[in-house]
């Protein structure tokens, strides 16, 4: 694949990645600056499992979110959006690469806890998997804000009322262990199984299976994808 | 006012055009097409025209008389509130992604991506519009050369300056061998040479049946390049036809364009008798008046009173500015 020659939006945003390298320096080095030092210190297994999640959560919302709104005030999504590009791609191709490129800022770090946490390679499989979830999730999230502002600063502001309540669900802090509607609602948030799977990266037991890591997340992944590729006539249509 | 189409002797691509009152569907056909802004008001409102295949179609009009809007609607960025167009036969509001396929567009204020080199941000649009991956690369090897940006194709566009930008953007419009071109202020910000160079190219294109609509301000561009024009006023077409139609409507009037050395204050040269207007523009002052015995001298001698040191002196006849003038009574461009 030729960077300097971009056919696909997802080769592009690939491109934009690595076209600025001191950023790029940044953009790898800060998610191992904040999650190297948790692991690696004494903190209980809980909070350290959650500081990692939140980082996976902050990376994707922002990401995705913040990138779209830009592109949107500078014109240049709704130029791409009047080639005969189906607007459903675009926003999938988006959605992905957001992700893609969030998972390839956070690997080494997630690498670096498991060497410093050895743990079964299913637990390793589950934990990876679900912190991409929680990424493509995330990036939904951010991309369904941009529907509604093309402010960067107003999708900081939506995300943190969105995430608030998520993350309450989810049980990284609080609501650790739910009962009756608050269980049946934390079952539907893909942060759970994040929080669930690194739980048992830190050494604690958890009652949620690998294989529910694996199906679950997926599946509640692919449906939030679906819809929010189906706001793309609106998302990128020219605004006022 | 609506005058009537026809074909101009001697231009370019006048067969082609003469083609079109033969029974050939238009390229750009647009009915009564109606887009208002409720925050503003403005937009516009049941316009109708129709580009045949080969045919440069100019469309003229001050700030906000809704040409951009227009040509938001038939880009397929902007979805009417009333009417129809069809663009290479598809239909605008039901086969959106036909209609974008047969279009090169230019926006009016072109935007890349920054981080991307121009050869990368042409090359993507190129490919964005189905060229095949070697084609891509000839064609726009070709056009970045035409256009006199091959040394600046592997650089930043944030490196670029606004003239370049534009040009950029109308390798992306072309590059995929459009049959219909969508132009908005195409040449606004793009040096003397490249403005040749960019209508000798919009020439050519006609000249092999691509259909071109230009919206712009700038008379002298549509006078040079347009087999016919529109005025839009307000939102509405107020006038149609070729430029020697429009401008033959206008009787009695002449610019006098006076080139001075340094400014001066032009109130009391705007008050003789049989002048109409002044307009500045840059260095030189232009006078929009009635044709009569004396009127050049009436006006040499109140701009030297006035304190005017003419360099150069033209009386020039009327233009499509004065024919919008006289249509509307308002300024074509913005008067100082």
């Amino acid at each position: 694949m030729r960077l300097d020659r971009p056919d696909a939006y997802w080769k592009k945003d690939v491109a934009l990645f690595f076209s600025k390298r001191f950023a790029l320096l940044i953009k790898m080095l800060y998610p191992v600056a904040i999650i190297v030092p948790v692991a690696a210190s004494g903190m209980p297994a809980k909070y350290a499992a959650a500081v990692i999640g939140i980082v996976a959560i902050m990376a994707g919302t922002f990401g995705a979110g913040e990138s779209l709104t830009i592109d949107l005030n500078d014109g240049i999504l709704v130029r791409v959006a009047l080639t005969p590009l189906s607007p459903y791609r675009i926003v999938f191709e988006v959605l992905a690469v957001n992700a893609v490129l969030d998972m390839v800022q956070l690997l080494p770090a997630l690498l670096i806890v498991y060497l410093l946490h050895p743990v079964n390679m299913v637990w390793i499989l589950a934990a990876t998997l679900a912190v991409f979830a929680t990424l493509v999730t995330a990036n939904c999230i951010g991309i369904f804000i941009a529907n509604f502002t093309s402010s960067p600063a107003d999708v900081l502001l939506y995300a943190t009322a969105v995430l608030f309540p998520l993350i309450y669900l989810s049980g990284f802090f609080r609501n650790q262990h739910p009962t009756g509607i608050l269980q049946t609602l934390r079952g539907f948030v893909p942060f759970a199984y994040t929080d669930d799977a690194l739980k048992a990266v830190f050494g604690l037991t958890t009652t949620t299976t690998p294989l529910e890591i694996l199906i679950y997340p997926t599946i509640i992944c692919a449906v939030l994808a679906g819809a929010v590729c189906l706001t793309a006539p609106g998302l990128l249509a020219q605004r006022p | 006012m609506r005058l009537t189409t026809g074909s101009r002797g001697g231009r370019y691509n006048s067969r082609i055009v003469r083609s079109s009152t033969q029974n050939i569907p238009p390229a750009l056909e647009a009915k009564n097409v109606s887009r208002l802004y409720r925050t503003s008001g403005r937009g516009v409102s049941d316009v109708s025209i129709s580009v045949a295949p080969g045919e440069i179609f100019g469309l003229l009009g001050p700030n906000g008389s809704g040409k951009s809007t227009l040509l938001g609607v038939l880009s397929t960025a902007i979805a009417p509130d009333s009417g129809t167009f069809r663009i290479g036969g598809a239909d605008g509001l039901k086969e959106k992604r036909k209609v974008r396929a047969s279009m090169g567009l230019m926006v009016d204020r072109p935007t890349h991506y920054n981080d991307l080199t121009g050869r990368a941000n042409a090359y993507f649009f190129a490919r964005a519009y189905g060229v095949e991956e070697a084609k891509a690369e000839d064609v726009l090897a070709e056009l970045f050369d035409y256009f006199d940006l091959a040394e600046y194709a592997e650089d930043r566009v944030r490196t670029y300056s606004y003239g370049m930008g534009k040009k950029l953007a109308l390798i992306e419009a072309m590059a995929h061998g459009p049959d219909v071109l969508l132009l908005d202020e195409p040449s606004l910000g793009l040096d003397y040479t490249s403005q040749l160079a960019y209508q000798s190219r919009v020439r050519g294109l006609a000249g092999e049946g691509v259909a071109v609509l230009i919206a712009s301000n700038q008379v002298d561009e549509v006078e040079a390049l347009c087999d016919r024009a529109a005025f839009l006023h307000r939102g509405r077409v107020v006038a149609e036809g070729t430029p020697e139609e429009l401008i033959s409507s206008v009787q009695g009037v002449r610019r006098i364009v006076a080139t001075l050395r340094n400014p001066v204050e032009y109130g009391s040269v705007a008050r003789v008798g049989g002048v109409q207007r002044v307009v500045p523009e840059g260095r030189d002052l232009i006078f929009h008046c009635e044709e009569r015995p004396g009127m050049v001298a009436d006006v040499v001698a109140a701009l030297v009173r006035s304190g005017g040191d003419i360099v150069n002196l033209s009386v020039q006849r009327p233009n499509l500015e004065d024919v919008f003038v006289k249509l509307t009574g308002e300024a074509l461009r913005d008067e100082a």
